[in-house]
């Protein structure tokens, strides 16, 4: 790739505000994600900024916790991607991960009942997760997604893509 | 009692609980790499001074722009301390201070406030 410049096009024209593809770190949402927040705000509407940025951290906190892909394996260097951009008024965050094949079915189970819940429902069970005792495998609050679902305008858009026997390629897509 | 100072970085509040005024404070940003880490001397610090707290009057201000889902549970913890102190007989008021232009921060106001019963929990605007 000596030239990015048609790269750089696709992505202007599919709206992309931001790509970010390989390690992720706690010092990227400081940095990054608080200049994405500052400038959505001096473009518009800081609380819509807010909400941007707050779905960004929770998916950079996804895959620094979740992600399988580590390099050097159990270091605390994961690896993913994170998309943030604007289509038809509307800003979208995408994050995506390796994950073990074998969490598949429970995460999958998971997001498809948040996805069904109306805001109401999603509001009771965000407070009901909040005071429960933390799970055992779950690194954050376990609340994430459902902090997600709630800021989200649309149904919680995810999908997962079969890389080899272990291991699949989860994505999520929130649009505020 | 010592006060418990902890300087804010961009990522983290800056706490101040002064055993001496009784003013109980946390403002900024709640985001930290490790949020139980974080707040582990606050929880350590209330302990002790809830258990050694006699009947003056405890104000805590709380003056969050923004804060993350696990904060959020750490947060509740704190409420849930202070309204336990709060039934025990502790005399504590919580001011939940926000901004006018910052809706998300008066809505997660309101939210927690739903969710305690008996402490004294205020919607202040800043």
């Amino acid at each position: 790739m000596i030239n990015l410049y048609n790269y750089k096009n696709d992505l202007d024209s599919d709206g992309i505000i931001l790509s970010l593809s390989g390690p992720m770190s706690h010092e990227m949402v400081e940095s990054i994600g608080r200049a994405i927040r500052f400038k959505i705000g001096e473009d518009g509407d800081k609380s819509i900024a807010l909400k941007v940025f707050s779905i960004f951290v929770e998916q950079v906190e996804n895959v620094i916790n979740y992600s399988v892909e580590r390099i050097p394996p159990e270091s605390s260097m994961s690896f993913g991607i994170i998309v943030i951009g604007k289509k038809d008024g509307s800003f979208f965050i995408s994050g995506g991960n390796k994950i073990e094949t074998i969490k598949q079915e429970k995460l999958e189970y998971y997001l498809n009942k948040l996805a069904l819940m109306d805001k109401d429902e999603l509001k009771i069970y965000y407070k009901e997760r909040r005071r429960a005792d933390r799970e055992g495998d779950s690194k954050g609050a376990g609340i994430g997604f459902i902090e997600m679902a709630r800021k989200s305008s649309q149904p919680l858009e995810f999908s997962f893509q079969k890389i080899d026997d272990k291991h699949s390629f989860f994505t999520i897509k929130i649009t505020i | 009692m010592d006060t418990l100072e902890i300087i804010a970085t961009k990522s983290s509040p800056e706490i101040n609980f002064n055993a001496q005024t009784n003013v109980l404070s946390i403002v900024g940003e709640s985001y930290p790499e490790n949020t139980a880490q974080f707040y582990e001397p606050v929880f350590e610090w209330l302990d002790i001074y809830l258990t050694e707290l006699s009947e003056q009057q405890v104000t805590v201000n709380m003056e969050l722009i923004y804060f993350n889902s696990s904060s959020s549970k750490a947060l509740m913890d704190i409420f849930d301390i202070l309204e336990e102190a709060s039934d025990d007989g502790k005399n504590i008021v919580l001011n939940w201070i926000y901004d006018e232009e910052n809706d998300a921060a008066l809505e997660y106001g309101e939210e927690f406030a739903e969710d305690i019963e008996t402490l004294t929990f205020n919607l202040v605007e800043k």
